[in-house]
């Protein structure tokens, strides 16, 4: 299948990409001042935070053309985003405490920028449990469908969630309303960080949607 | 050395295992029949 080769080509490049994201950032952006080596975390924790919500958004628009249009595509591309999508966010739940724990002195606390991303993981998590319990394809992509928009809705909060609430977390130095108040070299790691990161998500999506299709006719013919 | 060096080692080992992990998982799953 051409798709899936196609995919699996955009794969291998984003992880040799990451391993040349690793070295810029390790070997050739400067250490902070303030956080030390720490920071570095931040290259990957924020492009994985990125896509997690980015993921959601995409399950939720490709749900509600799915619920007008009918069309598979969509509810195999919403699946595809979904299982993605909550990868990367294993990510941002783990390096986060990570980086947590020796600029806090805690691994977690309750704090809303905190909790909701657990919640969005958890509607990750709910959403493809929901679609493994439910055998009936049409129903599957309608309830899938109503609860991929339910985890789209999350996203603003979990993202102004630093504005909205009183938060430990640090407010965005990127994705902001004024220019992006971080210093040239590291905001170019960061950018570079964030392309490798959507060649991976674009690699992974594709990948996991050709498997999807590849099911969908093996059952046929069985 | 910064003391919080092996944070930062961490994290960069662990997110490496998980993409690389999944693009195996991945590959393999597209292997089944």
């Amino acid at each position: 299948m051409r798709l899936l080769k196609t995919a699996r080509w955009i794969t291998v490049l984003g992880l040799a990409l990451l391993a040349a994201v690793y070295v810029r950032a390790l070997a050739f952006t400067p250490v902070e001042r303030v956080q030390g080596a720490a920071q570095k975390i931040f290259y990957l924790h924020v492009p994985a935070a990125i896509w997690t919500e980015a993921g959601m958004v995409l399950v939720g628009v490709a749900s509600i053309f799915f619920l007008f249009l009918k069309d598979p595509r969509l509810d195999r591309f919403a699946e595809a985003s979904a299982e993605v999508g909550m990868m990367f966010g294993t990510i941002v739940l783990t390096t986060g405490p990570i980086w947590g724990k020796p600029i806090w002195g805690t691994w977690w606390t309750w704090d809303a920028r905190l909790t909701l991303t657990l919640l969005l993981f958890l509607m990750y998590v709910g959403y493809l449990l929901l679609r493994g319990a439910v055998t009936d394809p049409g129903l599957r992509a309608r309830y899938a469908a109503v609860l991929g928009i339910s985890g789209m809705c999350l996203v603003p909060f979990v993202h102004l969630s630093v504005y909205m609430f009183r938060t430990l977390h640090p407010q965005p130095i990127v994705l902001k309303p004024s220019a992006p108040s971080l210093p040239g070299d590291m905001l170019a790691t960061l950018l570079f960080s964030f392309v490798v990161f959507t060649i991976l998500y674009v690699g992974f999506v594709t990948q996991r949607y050709a498997l999807a299709l590849l099911r969908e006719q093996a059952d046929q013919h069985a | 050395m910064p003391e919080n060096t092996s944070y930062m080692v961490a994290a960069y080992v662990i997110t490496a295992a998980i993409l690389v992990g999944y693009a195996v998982l991945l590959y393999r799953r597209t292997l089944k029949p």
